[in-house]
C-alpha cells in the first residue's frame, strides 16, 4: 500500500512540523534522510506558522492500509 | 508607481511519474511546501530539493517556484 516518508521537525514554538513525501526509497538510507533534514534547517528557507524550524523531531516511513468494507 | 509586495512563496517539485499505458503521455507528479519564506533565495531551494529527491523513487523532473506578490499604489 501506499507508503510517505515522514520528516518531522520541531519550530520555535516547540511544535512538530511535518513535511511527507510519497514513494520512499527502500530500504531507506539514513544518512541520506539526515542530511536532507539537516540541510532543510541550515538553509533556513521555510516557516511555518510557530516559526522558523529550529531542530530535527524524527523521521519515519509511514504505510497505510485500506480494506474495503463490502456493505450489503 | 505601484510597487509589489511578495506575500507567499511556494515550492513545487515535479516528479515524472512514467507514460500513460492510454494516452501516451508522460505524467507528473507534484509535491508542494508551501510556507516558504519569502526572503528564501533559489539557491537555498535548489539545495534542498536535490537532497530531497534521493529520498524518494521518482525522478525529479522540475522545481517551480510559485511566488504571490500584492500589487500597492506606492
Amino acid at each position: 500500500m501506499a507508503k510517505k516518508l515522514e520528516l518531522k521537525f520541531e519550530n520555535q514554538d516547540g511544535k512538530v512540523v511535518t513535511y511527507t513525501l510519497d514513494n520512499p526509497v527502500e530500504p531507506v538510507d539514513a544518512i541520506a534522510v539526515q542530511t536532507a533534514m539537516d540541510e532543510i534547517i541550515t538553509q533556513n528557507a521555510f516557516t511555518s506558522s510557530g516559526g522558523d524550524l529550529v531542530a530535527k523531531k524524527s523521521a519515519r516511513i509511514v504505510e497505510r492500509n485500506v480494506l474495503d468494507i463490502e456493505l450489503v | 508607481m505601484a510597487t509589489a509586495n511578495m506575500t507567499n512563496s511556494t515550492l513545487r517539485l515535479v516528479f515524472n511519474e512514467g507514460v500513460d499505458a492510454i494516452s501516451g503521455k508522460e505524467v507528473f507528479k507534484t509535491k508542494s511546501f508551501s510556507n516558504v519564506k519569502t526572503v528564501a533565495t533559489a539557491d537555498q531551494l535548489y539545495a534542498i530539493s536535490i537532497l530531497l529527491e534521493p529520498l524518494q523513487q521518482r525522478s525529479l523532473f522540475k522545481i517551480e517556484r510559485n511566488d504571490s506578490s500584492e500589487l500597492r499604489q506606492a
